[in-house]
């Protein structure tokens, strides 16, 4: 009997108030001793994508990005949470690009393969709101208009 | 017992142990009753969910595992999901030395009263076992956990393994009871080691 998926846990649940501070103070700590290891960084991009804001969210993927630029060894877990991370934030071209990223190298990975159901899903039902979002002023634009979009709904 | 009879209870398990004990087999093996070989499955990342209904005399319940991952680097990030079951691999001597640093995981992050089994994962392996059943066994009584040895390659012993870890949770009122009217959050932590040991389910 086959379970409940596409579920990926990592998106679905937060961090309490509480446990997302220890990791925020952990990385502020190290950047005013003028040294921020790679795993505190990554502990703090790993709460704030797992937020239910879209601010950290967003901060979340900026710093998981900066990590996987720079670090090769995260390559695999920021892949996947960077995923993680635009899909949360209903950038769904962003989101299958890196998961497929990861899927190439890992095709039976079933965390992605899941989350690649979700996304499928969601673009579905949602289309892709992201998709204008590629560059330059497209990017701006389409910004603009997924605010207003957002803003005229409430 | 009034409180469990309107809707399934939902449970919470945890898996912990070493990279590559089983974890996320012992699972699969579980819920899907699939077994993928080492070219087929990639580490966990992070954290991964699979729900599971089962019927245990007669009542269902609603198991949640939360399959971690075993890795060094996502030690803090799997720490906030604590209450479950360990597992080690039979096979694997460090993995079984290891389930004590589990524990003190456990203690630091789950309260009292989580029920706790340990699981000596891939007995198929048998010809080259390093850790005993009596060395396991002991092991568990010492630590206040339950203890089984199973196989998720072979599927022996797997469904009940985590039938009896839920019949320890149900004879622990005092970690559901309170909660039953809304689904539960509490987990109870699993702890997995290759060839091992795995010990598995505290609720916490």
């Amino acid at each position: 009997m086959p379970t409940e998926l596409p579920y990926a846990a990592e998106a679905e649940t937060s961090l309490g108030y509480e446990e997302l501070q220890v990791l925020k103070t952990q990385y502020y700590k190290e950047i005013e001793q003028g040294h921020v290891t790679t795993q505190s960084k990554f502990n703090y991009g790993w709460g704030l994508v797992k937020s239910g804001s879209a601010e950290y969210q967003t901060e979340g993927v900026k710093l998981l990005q900066e990590i996987y630029s720079a670090s090769p060894a995260h390559r695999r877990e920021c892949t996947y949470y960077i995923a993680v991370g635009y899909y949360k934030l209903k950038n769904y071209a962003y989101a299958k690009r890196f998961n497929d990223l990861l899927l190439s190298v890992e095709p039976e990975n079933m965390q992605a393969q899941s989350l690649r159901t979700l996304i499928d899903q969601a673009v579905q039902r949602d289309g892709y709101i992201g998709m204008g979002l590629i560059a330059g002023a497209a990017a701006v634009t389409g910004l603009i208009v997924a605010g207003l979009v957002k803003r005229s709904r409430r | 017992m009034s409180s469990i009879n309107s809707t399934s209870l939902n449970l919470k398990l945890l898996l912990i142990g070493n990279s590559s004990v089983g974890k996320s087999s012992l699972l699969l093996r579980f819920t899907d009753n699939e077994f993928l070989s080492d070219e087929e499955t990639a580490a966990t990342i992070g954290v991964d969910f699979k729900v599971k209904s089962i019927e245990l005399d007669g009542k269902k319940y609603k198991l949640s595992v939360w399959d971690t991952a075993g890795q060094e680097r996502f030690r803090t990030l799997t720490s906030s999901y604590y209450r479950g079951a360990q597992v080690y691999d039979v096979s694997s001597r460090q993995t079984f030395d290891e389930l004590l640093k589990w524990f003190k995981e456990i203690d630091t992050y789950c309260g009292e009263g989580v029920v706790k089994m340990i699981v000596g994962n891939k007995v198929d392996k048998e010809f080259s076992r390093q850790v005993t059943t009596d060395e396991g066994r002991a092991f568990a009584q010492r630590m206040g956990a339950l203890f089984v040895e199973c196989s998720a390659k072979t599927k022996l012993r797997v469904p009940e393994a985590f039938e009896e870890l839920v019949r320890r949770i149900l004879a622990t009122p005092a970690l559901w009871s309170k909660t039953s009217a809304t689904p539960s959050r509490r987990s109870e932590p699993i702890k997995l080691e290759d060839d091992s040991w795995s010990s598995g389910g505290c609720s916490c």
